[in-house]
């Protein structure tokens, strides 16, 4: 089954799209700043990351730094879902680029065609 | 993936880079190597007189200076040759270069074609210098498989394939390159990188674009990168990554491949293009050719892949 990770500082978007995707059948896990992403990323090991851009202590960009410099993990697909105007340059290698309040139906299109399902 | 290696030389230090890599390649991939050398020139149609290309002089051919060659050839390749392991055969004809090389490949069924870039520099030679790779170009434009090129003397490799780039315009021919570098990269269990440059002086239509239309269109490129190449990749093969950069296109695909390490770049060549000027060699291709710090394949055709 796969596993999404879900990596935003705002606790309802968490919750949110921890139901969505639960709903439709993945397991999930979650961080809720960069600052913890990698840690997260080392034990649960998912299959495809969404992420927030501005997070308090490391934003969004940063954990994906140091996300693509392991060799291990640098080809989780990222799905950057961010408020921040001009989000979808930020992460320029992201899959896609959602801008909150996204459509949840889009979302989980996106997460179905990278996963390949 | 490699079982039919023709190495097309000179005989002269020219080819020496490329020697290392058919040598390396046939030995380790375990291919048939068979070493062509295009001797002369005929002088008259149907004449047994032929203008020798290292000496410049009229001689008259039989088997016996044919194989005096022959001869003089496995001296100069003794070093690479004994420690060779695989079946080599040494085929010394004459005509001109790049026929008899489209003709010997088309016969023995050559998977690839590897040559040195262009006998530049060399002295008294009968091929024309300056115009950089006349023989590489014509042999390039024509060929059923794949061309590799060397034109640099670091320009080489040892060891086995580990970085292939792949550079594409989203032409067909891509397509055809892409099916190349993806199987070198699969049966190597090579990285792959797929690379697009954003030409932003020809999509400029005369004036700069501003940088979110630049990072626009990069996205856009991405996109198109997956849907045109990644769908056709195997679904087991997982070590590929997508790049796009603006630029111009030659520079960028040297300036990533260094960057990457690349042992290999795959290019397509534009052969049927309508337009001339890509279709000369001279062009991003030979610019890349030129440039480039590794062995570059040209793809024309997907015949033998």
């Amino acid at each position: 089954m796969a596993k999404i990770m879900i990596v935003d500082d705002d606790q309802n978007i968490v919750t949110y799209l921890t139901d969505i995707f639960t709903d439709n059948g993945y397991e999930t896990c979650t961080a809720s700043d960069g600052s913890e992403a990698l840690e997260v990323v080392k034990t649960e090991k998912p299959d495809l990351i969404t992420l927030d851009i501005e997070m308090p202590d490391e934003w969004g960009p940063r954990f994906y730094r140091k996300l693509s410099q392991d060799p291990e993990f640098k080809r989780i697909p990222v799905v950057v879902v961010s408020g921040l105007a001009g989000n979808k340059y930020a992460i320029p290698k992201a899959v896609a680029s959602l801008t909150k309040p996204f459509d949840p139906a889009e979302l989980l299109g996106i997460v179905k065609e990278v996963l390949g399902e | 993936m490699f079982t039919k290696i023709l190495f097309a030389t000179s005989g002269s230090p020219a080819s020496d880079d490329a020697a290392r890599v058919a040598f390396d390649l046939a030995n380790r991939y375990g291919a048939e190597l068979e070493i062509l050398h295009v001797t002369g020139v005929p002088t008259r149609a149907y004449s047994q007189v032929v203008k020798d290309v290292r000496t410049g002089e009229e001689v008259s051919i039989d088997e016996n200076y044919l194989s005096c060659i022959g001869d003089e050839l496995r001296s100069y390749y003794e070093k690479q040759l004994s420690p060779f392991t695989g079946s080599c055969k040494v085929t010394i004809v004459t005509g001109y270069p790049h026929r008899e090389i489209l003709r010997v490949a088309r016969k023995s069924g050559t998977d690839l074609i590897i040559m040195g870039a262009s006998t530049k520099g060399e002295d008294g030679k009968f091929y024309r210098r300056g115009m950089a790779g006349s023989t590489l170009q014509r042999v390039a434009k024509a060929a059923r498989c794949p061309v590799l090129s060397v034109h640099r003397p670091h320009a080489s490799y040892w060891g086995g394939i580990g970085s292939v780039v792949f550079a594409t315009d989203f032409s067909k021919p891509a397509s055809a390159a892409f099916t190349f570098a993806s199987n070198v990269a699969k049966e190597m269990d090579a990285e792959l990188f797929l690379f697009h440059t954003l030409d932003i002086e020809k999509g400029g239509m005369g004036r700069d674009l501003d940088q979110d239309e630049i990072e626009n269109k990069i996205l856009e490129a991405r996109k198109r990168m997956h849907s045109a190449y990644v769908t056709q990749m195997p679904a087991d093969f997982k070590k590929w990554e997508i790049e796009v950069w603006e630029g111009t296109p030659y520079v960028e695909i040297v300036k990533f491949a260094r960057e990457k390490l690349a042992d290999l770049i795959v290019v397509a060549h534009h052969a049927s293009d309508p337009d001339l000027e890509a279709a000369r060699i001279g062009s991003t291709m030979e610019q890349v050719i030129m440039r480039a710090n590794c062995p570059v394949v040209s793809v024309n055709h997907s015949d033998k892949l």
